[in-house]
């Protein structure tokens, strides 16, 4: 970590900030996990649990912006401060977002549970929301750590998200071709899938403001697009005439 | 990659050119083989803390370090194509001029300060002249408005702000090139600290301005380079928004962070 600074009471406030981004993440990457669970196990309680979360989420993302607003105005960061502060106003509002997504997934939970069961898609979720729990678990240790290596594998690690995504919307266009009566309960699966995809961009801003922390430069490669389901023609059309 | 912000549009031109410049007052090494340029029609800022060697530097470049006796200056320092050393201290001064910490007018009328250099280097012609060059000044100087009915009082019967504007035109009555200031604003409350800076911002459309100063807000407000000095090195020479956003040197990121380095 770095040196103190000479007024003690500034690395008080800037730690504060960074133990309620902490708190907050670890809040998220349980939403994300129960959201995901209560879906697979059918538990409605749990559902409701994470959407009782979100309230604190929400709570904390506005005091971390209190917190930093104050920074600004009474400690006038430069620097790695600066970067810090920055960085922590981005990093909340991708953290609450992904905090929204998973009480979405959790409120379409209650229901799925009163329609048809799809094969495979509470599993296949599962697997989507777990890889993605991983990826912010891994993007918020690079940020205490002040990794910005960690952060770049984060990065990359997007376009398996994306990868997996595309298998799934492929899997529900197949189910709603094969039965209507699969339309209603692929729709909401679809929902959950995109949410989960979503949550994953907003991991890697979180992971790009770890690199913009850590060196004071953004990461420059352009992502490979990996999830093509918005301009692929063929994808939407048929899955059958895809090569 | 394409720049938009108005401080980079810098036109890259050096006004001074310092090499391997070193001081040394008896046998203290006060500053080590500097190297920098001065660019024209730019804010520069010397930062660093006390002793390092910032107002030592700047006082090389208008030969102010001549009168101390055991000081020595070596290096190279090219103002206008020739050595400091070589130019006449007197029209060197006027063309660069100075304004110091406290401010510090002649205790004669606010006219007579601000005519006092164009008096002695002949610049006007005439009294019609003179009363035009002091006008000018003191326009540029934001002070006209304040003492154009008082011209004949005496300068010290200003304000602190006041007296500091007074200066300023003081020194930019003989139109020099480049404007040194040491601290101008130390003494002064932020109101006139304000409109200071926002002179400073207007003069650097004609001269080249370098200021020292201890406030790295005051340094991040109006300059648009800023070196960074510690115990006698330059440590580090960047346009001002990459010195405090992301410093290359840790020592400069300990002090503008206000960590112990």
């Amino acid at each position: 970590m770095q040196d103190k600074h000479i007024v003690t009471s500034f690395d008080n406030d800037l730690e504060r900030i960074q133990a309620h981004i902490m708190k907050m993440g670890g809040l998220v990457e349980a939403s994300i996990s129960d959201a995901a669970d209560s879906f697979l196990l059918r538990d409605v309680e749990l559902a409701e649990k994470v959407r009782a979360r979100d309230a604190s989420i929400d709570e904390l993302e506005t005091l971390i912006n209190d917190d930093a607003a104050r920074v600004l105005a009474l400690r006038a960061p430069t620097a790695i401060d600066l970067r810090l502060i920055l960085s922590v106003i981005k990093v909340s509002a991708n953290l609450e977002r992904i905090g929204d997504y998973s009480k979405n997934m959790a409120k379409r939970t209650s229901v799925l549970l009163q329609m048809r069961e799809i094969d495979n898609a509470a599993s296949s979720l599962r697997r989507l929301a777990k890889e993605v729990e991983l990826m912010l678990k891994d993007a918020l240790d690079a940020y205490i750590q002040r990794d910005p290596q960690r952060a770049l594998e984060v990065i990359n690690k997007d376009k398996d998200v994306d990868q997996m995504y595309n298998g799934m919307f492929r899997q529900f266009l197949t189910f709603m071709m094969e039965d209507p009566r699969n339309i209603t309960a692929c729709m909401h699966l679809h929902f959950i899938a995109k949410n989960i995809e979503r949550m994953g961009d907003h991991v890697t801003s979180i992971a790009e403001q770890v690199v913009f922390l850590t060196t004071g430069e953004r990461p420059l490669e352009q992502r490979e697009k990996e999830d093509r389901t918005s301009h692929d023609v063929n994808m939407s059309l048929d899955p059958k005439t895809e090569t | 990659m394409l720049d938009t912000t108005v401080d980079n549009m810098i036109e890259e031109k050096p006004k001074i050119i310092a090499r391997d410049v070193k001081v040394v007052y008896g046998d203290k090494e006060a500053l080590r083989d500097v190297s920098l340029d001065v660019m024209d029609k730019t804010v520069t800022a010397f930062i660093g803390p006390s002793g390092c060697g910032k107002s030592t530097f700047l006082r090389c470049f208008n030969r102010m370090n001549d009168t101390i006796a055991n000081c020595r200056v070596s290096g190279s320092l090219i103002y206008d194509g020739q050595e400091i050393s070589a130019h006449d201290p007197v029209t060197l001064r006027a063309r660069i001029g100075m304004v110091f910490q406290k401010p510090n007018p002649f205790p004669k009328s606010i006219y007579d300060n601000v005519a006092y250099g164009p008096r002695i280097h002949g610049l006007s012609k005439n009294k019609a002249d003179l009363d035009g060059i002091v006008e000018k000044a003191l326009r540029r100087g934001a002070l006209w408005d304040e003492v154009k009915d008082r011209l004949h009082e005496t300068g010290t019967g200003l304000s602190g702000g006041q007296q500091q504007r007074l200066c300023i035109a003081r020194a930019i009555a003989t139109e020099p090139e480049v404007l040194l200031m040491d601290e101008p604003c130390s003494a002064l409350d932020p109101i006139a600290t304000a409109q200071i800076e926002e002179l400073i911002n207007e003069l650097k459309q004609s001269y080249s301005v370098v200021i020292v100063t201890h406030s790295m807000q005051q340094a991040a407000r109006v300059s648009q380079k800023t070196a960074f000095f510690h115990l006698g090195n330059l440590v580090e020479y960047n346009d001002t928004g990459d010195i405090f956003t992301k410093p290359s040197d840790p020592r400069t990121e300990s002090y503008i962070t206000g960590r112990i380095g």
